[in-house]
């Protein structure tokens, strides 16, 4: 029986690890099965590193780290078919509550943004990344590893990105044109190039590049450069300070008629409360509009030069219970004065789902038509 | 006669866990030798089948593991547990069925041959 020095039994555990057997299970395993071969095997007198390097290779038929991958391969293996099931149910279900959001958006229904997002969630943080995993095991280079991560990353990507430019989060714009880069500059030609090599995978390379080429594509289509965007952004607030401007000469107009009015007839009570309730009206309009032009531009009044997003009012109403609530009165409030006194105030509701500077617009409506009601009585009398 | 590599794969979770199961602790070269001497060295594990097939028992709850050290070196004792005992019986059974199985379908019968 060969007695090993701890010298030779350091050597051969650093040999091991320099074999690239990371797993340091394996490593005493390994470290401790050698040991006792060479122990048994070898004789007192015999020549340890002949031997060692002799035996060590019958361990393996190429190198020593194809036990750790056959291991990495069992204990992988044990998940294969639950986390192909979990993708195959992500996957299903994801396509499930988009096409649900989809139809509850294109109806301005309640709950699409839900929808929407649970679908995109699914999509890019459980299906995708299974869909990786699963795929690289079947990837034998490292080179189509490389490939479908890239591949993969990027598609996430691009479903993040997407979901965060529908929600106006910040940020949106980073993502999105990273994604497009990485997909278009990265992954395409790379994909490209090495499937028209292989005469089995040419036509499907070619397909599948002019497809993912195409969605890039549309989703570019889409996309406006920053440039154009406050160009339209500044026309958006222009509109609404001219609306504004025409809101501030009809104030000065009713208010000389009132005065008027009030001298010619100084004891005209009856419609009283109907200005009133206009007066409501028109106080509340102004009230939100403040509130919107507050909540995005951060000054109390639009100036020349400002800019109005494209999003839609109510990201920011929805935000603010106060703001629902004055939304809420003030529908009802325009309502019922209609019908009570016939009036003509434009109904408000479903503001909240036009865009920002529309919504804006219609409450400076609300508060002209006040205005010209006020001035009608006025008149009468 | 040794047997290919091949024939063994599909049976060393059995093999291995019977023979924990009659000799309660082993460590991997011990399982090795036992097994070769049993089968008068016609069943030789080889290291690379033993330590992936040992790991994923292990993941599997099916062995515990115990190490000890032996000088400079960490010696690591494969043992059943509660779980891989009611396997066992399992895998047993299973195996005799495949034999049954694989008797009857390459015509292998020594009786009428």
């Amino acid at each position: 029986m060969y007695t090993l020095t701890d010298t030779q039994i350091e050597f051969i555990q650093n040999d091991i690890r320099a074999r690239g057997v990371l797993m340091v299970g394996l490593q005493q395993d390994l470290l401790d099965h050698i040991c006792c071969v060479i122990e048994q095997e070898l004789d007192p007198d015999g020549n340890f590193d002949d031997f060692y390097q002799h035996r060590i290779r019958t361990f393996y038929k190429t190198d020593l780290s194809e036990i750790e991958q056959e291991t990495i391969q069992l204990l992988t293996f044990k998940n294969y078919y639950v986390m192909k099931k979990i993708m195959l149910f992500a996957g299903a279900f994801s396509v499930l509550t988009m096409t649900a959001g989809l139809f509850f958006k294109f109806f301005h229904m309640p709950g699409a943004s839900f929808l929407i997002a649970v679908g995109i969630i699914l999509l890019s943080l459980v299906f995708l990344p299974l869909l990786f995993t699963l795929k690289i095991r079947e990837n034998s280079s490292s080179r189509d590893k490389i490939i479908t991560g890239v591949g993969t990353f990027a598609g996430i990507l691009i479903s993040v990105g997407t979901m965060f430019k529908i929600f106006h989060w910040p940020g949106a714009n980073i993502i999105g044109i990273l994604a497009l880069s990485i997909m278009l500059l990265v992954f395409l030609p790379v994909y490209f190039f090495s499937g028209i090599r292989n005469p089995e995978t040419k036509v499907n390379t070619i397909v599948s590049s002019i497809f993912i080429f195409y969605g890039c594509a549309l989703i570019l289509m889409m996309v406006r450069s920053s440039a154009a965007s406050n160009q339209l952004m500044r026309e958006n607030a222009e509109m609404v300070l001219r609306n504004e401007n025409m809101l501030s000469e009809q104030q000065k107009l009713t208010a000389a008629l009132v005065s008027q009015s009030r001298i010619d007839n100084p004891s005209a009570q009856s419609t009283k409360l109907e200005n009133e309730q206009a007066g409501q009206i028109g106080l509340l309009a102004n009230q939100l509009k403040q509130f919107l032009i507050a909540s995005e531009t951060g000054k109390a009044q639009l100036g020349s030069g400002d800019m109005l997003s494209d999003m839609d009012a109510g990201h920011y109403i929805s935000d603010s219970p106060k703001a629902e609530a004055q939304l809420k009165n003030l529908t009802g409030k325009i309502q019922s004065f209609n019908k009570t006194s016939g009036g003509n105030i434009p109904e408000i509701s479903g503001i909240e789902n036009r865009k920002l500077s529309q919504s804006i617009n219609d409450l400076i409506l609300v508060e002209m038509a006040v205005l010209q009601n006020e001035s009608a009585v006025a008149l009468q009398k | 006669m040794i047997f290919s590599s091949e024939l063994i794969k599909g049976t060393l979770k059995t093999i291995v866990l019977k023979q924990l199961e009659s000799n309660k602790r082993m460590y991997g070269y011990e399982i090795t030798q036992r097994v070769k001497e049993l089968t008068k060295d016609r069943i030789q594990i080889t290291e690379g089948a033993l330590y992936p097939t040992l790991h994923a028992l292990e993941a599997d709850g099916l062995v515990t593991t115990e190490t000890e050290f032996i000088g400079k070196r960490v010696r690591k004792y494969y043992s059943l547990s509660p779980k891989g005992k009611t396997k066992i019986e399992e895998k047993l059974s299973e195996m005799a069925e495949f034999m049954e199985t694989m008797k009857f379908l390459l015509d292998i019968n020594p009786t009428t041959a």
